[in-house]
């Protein structure tokens, strides 16, 4: 257990109750007086006039509420996520998921909530740049169009063209034009992220119909293309319906804790080449063979369940491994499933997506590099990706780059890679261009723009058709010439084009799913490496992921699942690691690599590997922007190309200094409470209670009765609804001293506890907003009614009645409340604030706030349906937590319908209200975490 | 305690330190002073409570001399003519130019009166028009569902039809509209009369105002929440 407070052993943080230096107490009384006065004048004069501007000629459709969803999609990895996007009054607020797309289904994660921010990041590339002085888009054309001659009569010789693997075919029709205009230039992909295609393929899987799930090393609940899908599918079976649940039982073998791992019923830890060694064992259990590996007790006895496991309920069974990892692993995998009969039921193939593997691509960025390196290269047009910071720092790409005579960098900020270009040119969001995105399972949609391009910037296929072929096009036109295909007919082309726009899926696009060509033997897996040394996993970051979310604040200040850090990255490590060690959390150490070094803060992660270290990508960063810059250690110079997820050759010495990480969860462990029940899958008990009596007067509520219902058993603890609420409900960011003080504005929070031994416990993960109680302890004593019950049973804030006296959240045994300490809002000028809803005011300091239940959407809905004389109908209001979760874990609805889902959620037996024995009477209560163990393992 | 001050003379040590006159300026100032303190309260607890606080009745200057008068009471032009999604939205929305050209491109087109209309749809630039009515940011109001329940245009824009130049017609103060959200019914409408620009309650309105809250599903439960108007 991490059970270090980072902020010191004092009941306050650091500073809480000091005076402020410099400022005297006479001053102080000397100031007060002199605000009190000015604000006595100041309240003399009215406020000023406002004015009202029509049109001059009014849209074509109604925008003046201003209310419009756009079906669209936005990149992930590349990677389609199907969203509608909301415009209000011409303005992208908040993006939901498309129900009608069949690879997001209506859900979203936490980067593609945090998309619209991007979109208005005041540190977004504004101008093109030459040297790093603003110049005109003219100017480089002109400079291009000259050297697009010369090129022209070399047939592109010393050209190379770097980008990001790509699914828009638009975008890839350009790079094909590119390269039939110069056929001798050469075309290089990087990313510092996963592949996930191997040999023109990728895997998928039926979470639905396997009872034995088996991930090896793979965070498909989260790190995945498909991770929406996928934990809409692993959460329908682990979901009770009227008391039963037919539940898949999930084991997890894997070095360092990750989202999939914390929903295991049973899970090892193990170092990569442990894990070679668990399989080899599990490869011969399987068989019912003896294990020849020699294995520790806890291993022998999960191995021997699972092999029983999957013996017994094959085929209906799956065993999955990342293709980008260990080669080895993700042939077992394969080959395992085929022996089970797994493979073509549960285990499936798609044709790959991504550009990766294209037969025109020359190579990835090291072999550009040594192009580069050699002096093949004259001219580099990079487009999205920045190597200068993602290459691993064996490559020394900064240092090859120089070498190169025209380098040209397009991408959203003037980031590293710009700052070594001759050249840097903005491009635009993805909610401000035209261009096409498939999803993981190869549903393609056409991504349109909400947004006229705020700045001088170009989509990613503007720019390649233009340096193929000058002058500049516009994407609307290139993306509709790649649709047109053999379409001769316009009318029945357009036809077709404005029903994609409106569903945001193209029909019949996906590539059937077919049977995976593996073979069935089980590949051999190389023994175990000397056991002393020590393994440095690299792994993306889980919210900032490779850190092309640097600058997006929403993503800095959200907790990262499992560690709650904020702003920051540490070396995760084991707590028997730090036993041996004498590390505790936010101790600096050095870790060594092949002569390269870095230093890195630790953070003592139960459930990790002993003999493992994992350091995350996307921080260290110098020219993210002004909230991304000098955070964290950079673990790209660690990295070798040839080892890009694991290095067993690491070294670590303590350096015996501090770096203080920043947590929003200072215990991790419930302390033998029952904050979250454990159910078992097999033996479920009832946990309802009668309700106890109560000194207040009972009220009856007669019209609506709000509700909600978290389901621990499908919650994965990703963070979505986290950051969906920010969005909907402009909660402030207040940046990492604030934080440290414990002052986090966000209204609903994930809690993790670790329960169990140390070394591999269990992990439960908690959303608590509001509880939005019966019996509210914060009504009772807000000494100016600022915060009281509404006729429907919501627990009311009201921002203009309140004083700051902080009493109600005092007084809250949940700890939901949060006070505006600072005015945390934007500066007046900041285009951040053309993201906020309209509908919720923002809040100003000295103010106390808290979940509303999305209180602006019941009363939108309400008055819909009222304006129809008709009562709101179930599902109709939908929370933001509850729109955005991947798991439907969160269902809101009216208790007074006996037809409602959150009803038939709370009639079932794992039903609990969260410290219900303080008779509070919470509206939101929770379905016990799920577990499926097998009792022998 | 030893005398501070030996040279003191006893004259003056029995010589009393106040005067009866004291005595009557005191009584004079506290009473002048409670007076000043009450007069000042007065004044400002009036002023406040005044139409002249509330903008009640004040004209604002306008880009445009236009007449709800003329337009609305003497021509009959439906209030929906202009304010188009009042049904429909949160906003009743403005006319955009070009909805007063649907008439003024055929009448009154070189009135100078009419100059701003032509000038802005000329030069494709938005008239900007004062508001009048204004509730502060933390309000959010909804027209549609009010014109849905019963309650017209007058009830809270005063006698639109009879204003030559607009001004404000009711002081929209919180308690102004919580007295219609706890008592609707003498507000309320039936569904011909929402959009007359001008409109007195008949004799028999507390009846008729009961059975049209009836009549129209006028809960007035939530409508004494702090969250139906403030979120």
């Amino acid at each position: 257990m991490p059970p270090e407070n980072p902020i010191g052993p004092h009941e306050f943080p650091a500073g809480a109750s000091e005076w402020p230096a410099g400022l005297s107490r006479r001053q102080f009384i000397e100031l007060m007086a002199a605000s009190l006065a000015l604000a006595g004048l100041g309240a003399c004069n009215r406020p000023p006039d406002k004015t009202i501007v029509p049109y001059v000629t009014p849209p074509d459709r109604d925008l003046v509420d201003g209310a419009l969803y756009y079906a669209t999609a936005l990149p992930w990895e590349g990677y389609a996520r199907g969203v509608l996007a909301l415009s209000r009054s011409g303005r992208p607020t908040k993006i939901e998921g498309n129900p009608a797309h069949p690879d997001s289904l209506g859900a979203t994660d936490a980067l593609t909530q945090a998309s619209v921010l991007s979109l208005y990041d005041p540190d977004r590339s504004r101008t093109p740049r030459r040297g790093g002085q603003p110049v005109a888009w003219s100017a480089f054309e002109d400079a291009w169009l000259a050297r697009h001659r010369e090129l022209l009569a070399q047939r592109g010789a010393g050209f190379a063209l770097l980008t990001e693997p790509t699914t828009s075919l638009t975008e890839l029709r350009g790079i094909h034009a590119l390269l039939d205009r110069f056929p001798a230039a050469h075309w290089y992909q990087h990313t510092p992220l996963a592949r996930y295609d191997r040999d023109g393929m990728q895997d998928d899987y039926d979470f639905v119909r396997a009872d034995i799930v088996l991930a090896l090393d793979t965070d498909f609940l989260l790190s995945h293309p498909s991770s929406l899908r996928y934990t809409r599918a692993f959460a329908s079976r682990r979901r009770l319906e009227r008391g039963r649940v037919n539940a898949n039982r999930l084991y997890v073998i894997e070095p360092s804790l990750t989202i999939t791992g914390s929903m295991a019923d049973h899970r090892l830890p193990a170092s990569p080449a442990r894990m070679r060694a668990l399989l080899t064992a599990l490869t011969d259990l399987i068989e019912g063979k003896e294990a020849a590996v020699k294995l520790a007790e806890n291993e022998r006895r999960v191995l021997a369940t699972l092999a029983r496991d999957l013996r017994e309920k094959a085929p209906r069974v799956v065993c999955l491994a990342s293709p980008h990892g260990d080669p080895a692993l993700h042939a077992w995998a394969a080959a395992t499933n085929a022996r089970l009969g797994a493979a073509g039921v549960t285990h499936h193939a798609l044709p790959a997506v991504r550009s990766d593997g294209d037969a025109r691509c020359a190579g990835d960025l090291a072999a550009l590099t040594m192009a580069m390196q050699r002096g093949d290269v004259n001219t580099l047009a990079i487009v999205g990706a920045n190597p200068a910071y993602t290459a691993p720092g064996e490559l020394e790409f900064p240092a090859a780059l120089k070498r190169v005579a025209l380098s040209i960098h397009l991408g959203s900020h003037a980031d590293e890679t710009a700052a070594l270009c001759a050249w840097h040119l903005p491009e635009s969001h993805a909610l401000e261009s035209w261009s096409d995105l498939r999803a993981y399972d190869g549903t393609a949609s056409i991504v349109q723009p909400l947004i006229a391009p705020m700045y001088l910037s170009k989509s990613a296929a503007e720019f390649l058709f233009f340096l193929a072929d000058p002058p500049v096009r516009d994407g609307y036109e290139l993306v509709r010439d790649t649709w047109r295909q053999d379409r001769a007919d316009d009318a029945s082309f357009d036809a077709a084009w404005s029903g994609w726009l409106r569903t945001g899926a193209i029909e019949n696009s996906a590539a059937a799913r077919t049977r995976p060509r593996t073979t069935t033997a089980t590949p051999l897996l190389s023994p175990a490496l000397d056991a002393r040394a020590l393994t440095v996993l690299f792994r993306p970051d889980p919210t900032i992921r490779d850190g092309r979310w640097s600058n997006n604040a929403w993503l800095q200040e959200l907790p990262k699942p499992l560690t709650h850090l904020v702003w920051d990255n540490a070396a995760q490590i084991s707590p028997s690691f730090a036993a041996a060690q004498h590390l505790e959390n936010g101790y600096l150490i050095e870790v060594r690599v092949n002569g390269r070094a870095i230093a890195a803060p630790v953070w003592i992660t139960p459930g990790h590997a002993s003999d493992c270290l994992t350091l995350t990508l996307g921080y260290g960063r110098t020219h993210a922007g002004s909230i991304g810059n000098g955070l964290g250690y950079d673990a790209y110079r660690l990295r070798t190309h040839a080892q890009l997820w694991h290095n067993e050759n690491a070294a670590v010495a303590k350096l015996g200094r501090q770096h203080p990480l920043v947590s929003t969860q200072t215990h991790f462990a419930m302390e033998g409470r029952d904050l979250v029940r454990v159910a078992d899958a097999a033996h479920l008990v009832s946990f309802a209670v009668e309700t106890p009596p109560s000194l207040y007067p009972d009220v009856a509520y007669r019209d609506y009765k709000w509700g909600m219902s978290i389901d621990l058993g499908a919650c994965t603890g990703c963070t979505a609804c986290v950051v969906a609420c920010q969005a909907e409900n402009n909660i402030p960011v207040v940046g990492r001293d604030q934080v440290a003080r414990g002052r986090e504005m966000h209204w609903l929070r994930v809690d993790t506890y670790y329960a169990g031994v140390a070394e591999n416990p269990r992990v439960l993960h908690q959303p608590v907003p509001c509880m939005q109680c019966e019996n509210a302890p914060c009504e009772i004593v807000c000494p100016v009614a600022a915060t009281v019950h509404s006729a429907e049973g919501l627990n009311d804030m009201v921002y203009n009645r309140c004083i700051g006296t902080r009493y109600c959240s005092n007084n809250c045994p949940y700890k939901v409340r949060r006070f505006n300490f600072l005015d945390y809002r934007a500066p007046r000028d900041s285009t951040v604030h053309l993201q906020q809803n309209p509908d919720v005011t923002v809040r100003a300091r000295g103010v106390m706030e808290k979940c509303t239940y999305c209180v602006q959407r019941i009363d939108a809905r309400r008055i819909a349906a009222e304006k129809e004389n008709r009562r709101v109908r179930d599902g109709e209001i939908r929370t933001a937590c509850q729109q955005a979760c991947p798991a439907e874990a969160i269902v809101f609805g009216d208790l007074n319908d006996p037809q409602a889902s959150v009803v038939a959620r709370k009639a079932e037996p794992t039903n609990y209200a969260l410290l219900g024995e303080l008779n509070t009477r919470p509206r939101t209560t929770y379905l016990a975490r799920l577990v499926n163990r097998e009792e022998s393992a | 305690m030893p005398d501070a001050d030996p040279q003191l003379r006893d004259a003056d040590r029995r010589r009393p330190l106040f005067r009866p006159s004291h005595t009557t300026l005191l009584r004079v100032a506290l009473a002048g002073l409670g007076l000043f303190f009450g007069a000042g309260a007065t004044v400002m607890f009036a002023y406040y409570h005044s139409s002249w606080w509330h903008e009640v009745g004040i004209r604002r200057d306008q880009p445009v001399l236009f007449s709800h008068r003329h337009h609305a009471g003497e021509l009959g032009i439906d209030c929906r003519y202009c304010h188009a999604t009042v049904e429909t939205s949160a906003f009743a929305s403005m006319p955009s130019t070009h909805t007063c050209l649907t008439c003024h491109s055929q009448i009154f087109t070189d009135t100078p009166m009419l100059q701003p209309v032509i000038a802005s749809a000329a030069r494709d630039e938005p008239l900007r028009w004062t508001r009048v009515n204004a509730l502060p940011d933390h309000v959010y109001f909804d027209h549609s569902i009010h014109v849905a329940k019963g309650v017209g245009c007058t009830t809270c824009h005063g006698e639109i039809g009879a204003m030559p130049l607009t001004a404000k017609g009711e002081p929209l103060t919180m308690r102004w509209c919580l007295d219609c959200h706890r008592d609707p019914a003498p507000n309320l409408r039936p569904r011909a009369e929402i959009f007359a620009p001008t409109w007195t309650p008949p004799a028999d309105q507390a009846a008729r105002g009961r059975q049209l809250a009836a009549q129209l599903h006028v809960h007035t439960t939530p409508l004494t929440s702090c969250s139906t108007c403030h979120h």
